[in-house]
């Protein structure tokens, strides 16, 4: 839908015209997040400096019926920062201020587009950090994280993204700017705060951000453990949660990832193992030094080939190069591969990699896996070679029966990545027509006219629109008059 | 359409069975809400009958007070309307306990204590400790979003609360969350509904995120020789890297009401790990207090029960005020002057979040009400709260229970509201801004 010329005027009159980009080739490049599938380039973009633009372009497009995509960093992986339906993208690279320091109150209050690794970088120095750490830390925006509602390898014991999220100012789809929560601990009415973290722009634009600081611990201890399987790794990460521990991280690595690891700049992963599994503990010293003695333990009672503590920082950075380098060593495997994102009940990971051995199998596909365990999340990368159209589907055959068998375990959808358009039609497997129904309303609560990231994380209904039906209870006939 | 009292009688013991609903004076004596007699008393021994109650209220014009324990009944404005009590303590089963992924199910009557109890052979715990929490109801803890001091290191409800099974007003039964301890599938329903006071929706469910039970737990009380004392080695704690379960600020008022010895200010703090950090950051804990001039003595783990229990009956009236954690020692002094020399009351905080708990002896309903709208405007400078966790009837119609909300917030509260519960089935009135 091409935009008027005098719309684009109103537009430029907000921003300025060195804000707003309107060509092809600067349109082209915000035409899709990091997953590359989905592709929708905007018909204009804006990158606003101050709320009172944002606020001024949402009712521009409110009064005109243009749709508004909000974009971060654009290195979300559902394709959420894409122009599904045309319009404004409001992109938030300009808005990357440090707002407010305040360690006393535990708190800082940041603009959106800030990268989250650059505001522990600001207080790291006395002591402090901003927990939730998707791999994406250093590129990734704080307000692309509170959009996602995005978690980490840290948020096993840290928590995601809204449990460090105390208030945000944001612009409604109705183009109200409303401040919601605040640095204070809590305040009476709804929890709009925590309703609005993880909407995925599709309530609002959210042009301030106040997060909770964490001290950084007394203490962090790393060790690598390595099993001959998947299965006899995945018990072991049950073991270690039942035995009472809660690592900071508890992250799975298997043979083909290793394989790929080693071969490139190499950690030295042990050859032959079939999965390595990194257990990190932090906290006070003596705590970690004790857990993680019975955590080596039970990695060596559960049939752990090798089990190696790191001994100080240096030798705690070369066991993580390995994880960290995981992104990289993915394309010494495949050109092409579909990412997952569902999640188990931990104590059903040996089921479930069991269930995703015979899937790879049956379609004859490599699925490599690097993951959260210590909290079920899973990240099966299916490989594929893009010039095949038969591997595609196949590809796509197993990605499908692999997210049936999490949640036929009591799973989740996704864990950390979030909707998107990439999944939005796979909340019916979790959800029945109420609960949807609910989230609908819900939404039209902040973004009434539903111009706010259309053809995200809610789904299409095939009979009637967006309006799910909810059961209600059968009343008897006849029992009043 | 309109029932009559009969058959609107008979449509919910056909459904529910005689002793499901009933309109005896004494049931519906003790299940009055300030002074409102409800019409019914509905007591589901299912969520299925629980939503037929909300739905048969709903197409009347009905007004619903749900119910746990009946502990939180004085938090709120007095309702507009009264018609059917739902009364939740029969839904009182834990559905499903799975140790290895540490997360239970259960029913919105189950208690805090039935849970623990439930819990304690696996050595796992819901760290959820509102006052009086061993009898209150999970639903009740979710509805009020009530915490106590474990909320330093495991935070409320709402960083707990993964999946909830609710009743909106109109009767459907609906789902929010999910069943494991990482999801970000839709929207976060269950934040929504957790201090919600059941005025968009009856909790009926609960799937809870657990935590493993300290190994040894081991609580220092430190006598501290001035408010100000206490408010920087507060700092200092929060400033360190030391982790305590609990650190919980005690007024001379609460010492006396724990029977402990006196002191210008106190801090409990309680350290949970294995035995050998707990040592350790006791020893840590008592070189920050002796810096300051304090006092150090051991309580024993009974001092928890003795404090729950005097944070719950202790004062006719209990505020909750909330304001920043450095501001703690100036927040004292406000409440100190606006409720003036004579009045009888204690005060105890959950210090490092800045959240004080004042427990007020009966005092004149207009002057408390002056007091509240004067600790409210002293606390406003930091965009604090003054919110009456309990008092009687009087106070909460004298003064607004919740305080002010901004307006822009409160505009998207009431647009929830009309959305979900149109025809204010729910607590009509009870909530804030008179929702």
């Amino acid at each position: 839908m091409p935009l008027h010329q005098g719309f684009l005027d109103e537009l430029r009159g907000i921003v300025g015209t060195d804000a707003l980009v309107l060509t092809t080739e600067g349109r082209m490049t915000y035409e899709c997040d990091m997953h590359t599938f989905y592709k929708g380039a905007p018909d204009a973009v804006v990158l606003p400096a101050r709320a009172e633009q944002v606020q001024a372009v949402v009712r521009l497009c409110r009064r005109a019926k243009v749709p508004i995509v909000p974009r971060g960093s654009g290195t979300g992986l559902i394709g959420g920062a894409m122009a599904a339906h045309g319009g404004v993208m409001v992109s938030m690279t300009r808005m990357t201020a440090v707002l407010d320091v305040d360690l006393p109150n535990r708190c800082a209050t940041v603009q959106p587009g800030l990268i989250n690794l650059w505001l522990t970088h600001a207080v790291a120095e006395r002591g402090w950090f901003f927990a939730p750490d998707p791999s994406s830390q250093m590129v990734s925006s704080i307000g692309g994280n509170v959009s996602t509602n995005a978690g980490g390898p840290h948020c096993l014991k840290y928590g995601i993204t809204t449990n460090h999220v105390l208030g945000l100012e944001m612009v409604t789809g109705a183009g109200e700017l409303v401040r919601l929560g605040g640095k204070v601990a809590e305040r009476p009415g709804y929890d709009l705060t925590g309703v609005a973290v993880g909407s995925e722009g599709t309530f609002g634009l959210v042009t301030a951000i106040t997060v909770r600081l964490t001290h950084t611990p007394e203490a962090v201890k790393t060790a690598l453990a390595a099993f001959r399987s998947m299965v006899d790794a995945s018990e072991a990460v049950s073991a270690i949660i039942a035995a009472g521990m809660i690592p900071a991280a508890l992250e799975m690595l298997d043979e083909a990832i290793i394989k790929a690891i080693n071969a490139g700049t190499g950690a030295g992963f042990p050859e032959g193992a079939g999965a390595v599994l990194l257990i990190e503990l932090d906290g006070p010293r003596a705590e970690v030094e004790t857990q993680a003695q019975r955590a080596a333990e039970i990695c060596r009672q559960r049939g752990a080939i090798s089990v190696s503590v790191a001994r100080d920082d240096a030798e705690r950075a070369l066991l993580w190069k390995g994880r960290k380098e995981a992104a990289g060593a993915v394309g010494r495997l495949t050109a092409a591969y579909l990412l997952q994102d569902a999640v188990v009940p931990r104590s059903k990971l040996p089921q479930i990699m069991r269930e995703l051995v015979s899937i790879a199998e049956r379609h004859r596909l490599l699925i490599a896996n690097v993951f959260h365990a210590g909290d079920g999340n899973l990240h099966p990368l299916i490989c594929y070679d893009d010039r095949d159209p038969d591997q595609l589907a196949r590809a796509k055959q197993a990605n499908d029966e692999l997210l049936h068998a999490c949640i036929a375990l009591g799973g989740s959808v996704t864990g950390e990545h979030g909707i998107g358009a990439d999944k939005c039609q796979s909340l019916t497997l979790q959800f029945a027509e109420a609960d949807l129904n609910f989230m609908y309303r819900l939404r039209g609560a902040f973004d009434p006219d539903r111009l706010m990231n259309p053809g995200k994380l809610l789904p299409t209904h095939p009979a009637c629109g967006e309006g799910f039906r909810p059961a209600r209870p059968v009343l008897p006939a006849g029992t009043w008059v | 359409m309109s029932v009559t009292t009969r058959a609107l009688g008979d449509a919910l013991r056909a459904r529910l069975g005689p002793d499901g609903a009933t309109d005896d004076p004494a049931s519906r004596a003790a299940a009055a809400v300030d002074g409102w007699q409800p019409r019914w008393v509905a007591r589901p021994r299912s969520l299925e009958e629980a939503a037929h109650v909300l739905a048969l209220a709903h197409d009347e014009g009905l007004a619903v007070l749900p119910r746990g324990s009946g502990s939180a009944q004085g938090l709120g404005g007095p309702p507009d309307r009264a018609d059917v009590v739902l009364d939740l303590a029969r839904l009182d089963a834990v559905l499903e306990h799975s140790p290895d992924d540490l997360t239970v199910t259960v029913q919105a009557g189950v208690t805090a204590g039935a849970l623990a109890a439930a819990l304690a052979a696996r050595r796992q715990t819901l760290p959820l400790d509102p006052p009086g929490w061993p009898r209150r109801t999970l639903g009740g803890i979710g509805a009020t979003a009530a915490s106590g001091p474990l909320r330093l290191r495991y935070g409320t409800m709402r960083d707990l609360l993964l999946g909830v099974r609710f009743i909106q007003a109109d009767g459907v039964t609906t789902w929010g969350g999910a069943k494991v301890v990482k999801s970000v599938t839709g929207y976060d329903v269950p934040k929504l509904l957790v201090g919600s006071l059941g005025t968009l929706g009856v909790i009926g469910e609960l799937t809870l995120r657990l935590h493993p039970l300290s190994e040894v737990e081991a609580t220092g009380l430190l006598l501290l020789p001035s408010p100000e004392a206490a408010q920087d080695t507060v700092a200092r704690i929060v400033d360190s890297t030391l982790q305590p379960n609990r650190l919980e600020w005690l007024d001379p008022g609460a010492l006396a009401a724990c029977r402990l010895p006196t002191a210008p200010a106190a801090l409990a703090i309680s350290i949970g790990s294995v035995e050998s950090a707990v040592r350790a950051q006791h020893a840590a804990i008592a070189e920050i207090a002796t810096a300051a001039g304090a006092r150090v003595e051991t309580v024993g783990p009974a001092f928890w029960r003795t404090y729950d229990r005097t944070l719950a009956e202790t004062g006719s009236t209990l505020l909750r005020v909330a304001t920043l954690t450095s501001r703690l020692t100036p927040t004292l002094n406000a409440i100190r002057s606006a409720l003036g020399a004579e009045a009888s009351f204690i005060v105890t905080a959950c210090a490092p979040l800045g959240v004080l708990r004042v427990a007020i002896d009966a005092g004149d309903p207009t002057a408390l009400g002056q007091a509240i709208e004067r600790l409210r405007a002293f606390v406003a400078e930091d965009e604090g709260s003054v919110v009456i966790e309990r008092g009687p009837i009087a106070l909460r119609t004298l003064v607004d229970p919740w305080g002010p909300v901004p307006a822009g917030a409160l505009e998207l509260m009431r647009i929830l509201k009309r959305e979900f519960d149109p025809r204010r089935s729910l607590n009509p009135g009870r909530f804030v801004g008179g929702i």
